[in-house]
């Protein structure tokens, strides 16, 4: 919840001091370049999964193309220093060094991609109606209004962000902990033997528990008796979709985007897992 | 424009008003440590005192007077007003988890989680267990013993952290200890019937990852306890190798229902 609204806050502040133009500026005007440079903007600018949607929602109403706010989206949550360092630390004796190159290397490749794909398709069917309704310029005001009136809209952008989204947010926790409380989560133990369906079954995992990117390595270290791939697979997957995230979503993006956006993912990090345990590594 | 679009902005003030006063309830109770990893504790107290500041501007909204001066774009410039019915979802959704917080029914690990969960009897299946300081190199620090009764209080991760150091094993073998946890009947494994588990719930993060810990007890008199009650146990330990492995085990010689700690949780 504070990362929520740490996202909330700082889509408050974006909307109310972030001039539109900036945003156009910094960017390049190159599609697929500016899709790249947002991969990377989760380095810079660290947002764990709980807290983007509320700052990507309002940069894509600020005028971000949609394929740059996915990309920054999907790619943010495990690109972030925070989660290198949780990794390295998880993994220690167990390839530390390795899992954490492909965790950032395989999440940033799969947010460019989702991200290069979202470019060839039209925002309406990407978008819920009311993120493409508003414009979101309004800075018609910056020098009409005093700092504390425009700190007083800001926090009210940030209380409408904090409060909408987290109705999503509420109905994924709720969802995601019937399901991490009443499944019992031994019965895919059996699995681990079978690559394709280790790598299937931890992505599942991922998906019911909704553990936050900072500490899911710590969770995906104990599963000792799984292959690594499947372990990759798990801290790619997870901090992309889970079950809080599916309704967390809901907040900005159509129904039949997130659809399409779960079981492409779910194809893509299975697929290149899978051959990373074809590939056997030495891990 | 209904009535209750024009109360949406009290009611959001309202909503911001009572999570942040939730949460600085719990914070004055120091009840946030039934919830979560005290390193989170400060980052969930700063989002109650926001969210205080944002209900504040919540209502100082309201009672602007100068209709025309921001109110164009308060809310987020977000002109699409919902159904009624989206009106009392979007409340009841947003009040329901304070009203289980401020119940106390939130805090409800029942014996079927546990069981999903599965309870880990091997330091290698606890999350952050290879991050631990504790190493074969680094014992951790032995407690000493309690000056009432002589038993030495531990807690139930530190027999697992004897299972795989030697050397921190001998210094509780033949040796009273007493520890608090909550009660698991054995359901498997257990054929004279003298046996339960005693169990705590490890996080890494929040209560969202908690996963239990635990040691098996032997306690040949009869209990009668309810599932998941806290209990002190006394006894001494032993570290036999059963199904192939080395296994701690509590040989009780006292098992009394408790208060449940202050910090419910092990880290």
């Amino acid at each position: 919840m504070p990362f929520l609204l740490g996202g909330a806050i700082l889509s408050g502040v974006l909307e109310e001091f972030l001039p539109r133009s900036l945003m156009t500026r910094l960017l390049p005007g190159n599609p697929r370049l500016a899709v790249l440079v947002s991969g990377f903007l989760g380095v810079l600018f660290p947002v764990c999964e709980c807290g983007i949607v509320p700052v990507v929602r309002r940069l894509m109403r600020k005028g971000l193309p949609v394929s740059c706010g996915v990309t920054y989206m999907l790619a943010a949550p495990i690109v972030n220093p925070l989660v290198i360092l949780s990794t390295l630390a998880a993994f220690r004796g167990q390839g530390a060094w390795e899992m954490t190159v492909l965790r950032f290397s395989l999440g940033l490749t799969v947010a460019l991609l989702a991200g290069w794909t979202m470019s060839y398709f039209s925002q309406t069917k990407i978008l819920r109606d009311e993120v493409l309704g508003e414009s979101g310029d309004h800075h018609h005001h910056d020098e009409e209004f005093s700092l504390l009136e425009r700190l007083q809209n800001a926090a009210g952008v940030a209380s409408k962000d904090f409060l909408d989204v987290g109705v999503y947010f509420v109905i994924g926790a709720a969802a995601a902990s019937l399901f991490s409380t009443a499944v019992n989560q031994e019965i895919i133990l059996p699995l681990a033997a079978n690559p394709p369906l280790a790598i299937a079954s931890l992505m599942g995992l991922a998906s019911i528990l909704s553990v936050c990117s900072t500490t899911d390595a710590f969770i995906a270290a104990t599963l000792t008796t799984f292959p690594m791939a499947s372990k990759l697979a798990f801290l790619v997957f997870g901090p992309m979709i889970d079950l809080k995230l599916l309704f967390l979503y809901g907040a900005a993006f159509s129904k039949r985007f997130i659809l399409c956006l779960s079981i492409g993912l779910f194809i893509v990090i299975g697929l290149i897992c899978w051959r990373i345990a074809v590939l056997n590594l030495g891990w | 424009m209904g009535f209750y679009h024009r109360i949406t902005p009290l009611r959001d003030a309202i909503l911001l008003l009572l999570w942040g006063g939730v949460i600085m309830r719990l914070w004055s109770k120091g009840e946030l440590s039934n919830y979560l990893h005290p390193a989170l504790q400060p980052f969930t107290l700063g989002a109650g005192v926001l969210l205080l500041i944002l209900a504040a501007f919540a209502f100082r909204g309201l009672t602007a007077k100068n209709a025309d001066s921001h109110e164009c774009c308060h809310g987020s410039h977000d002109h699409h007003h919902g159904s009624l019915a989206g009106f009392v979802a979007k409340t009841l959704v947003l009040l329901l988890p304070l009203m289980a917080l401020i119940s106390g029914q939130a805090l409800q690990f029942t014996i079927t989680t546990i069981q999903n969960r599965g309870v880990v009897q091997d330091l290698k299946s606890l999350p952050a267990a290879n991050a631990s300081e504790h190493t074969q190199n680094q014992n951790p620090t032995v407690p000493e013993a309690s000056a009432t009764e002589g038993a030495m209080p531990i807690q139930v991760i530190d027999l697992l952290y004897a299972v795989q150091m030697p050397t921190y094993r001998q210094e509780f073998e033949g040796k009273q200890v007493e520890m608090i946890g909550q009660y698991v009947p054995l359901a498997t494994g257990n054929p004279k019937g003298d046996r339960f588990q005693l169990v705590r719930l490890f996080i890494t993060c929040c209560a969202a990852d908690a996963k239990p810990v635990g040691v098996t007890v032997q306690f040949s008199r009869p209990l009668k306890l309810q599932e998941m009650a806290w209990v002190k146990v006394t006894g001494t330990p032993v570290f036999p190798v059963e199904g192939g492995r080395r296994t701690p085990v509590l040989e009780a010689t006292k098992v009394d229902q408790c208060a449940a700690p202050e910090e419910p949780f092990v880290y």
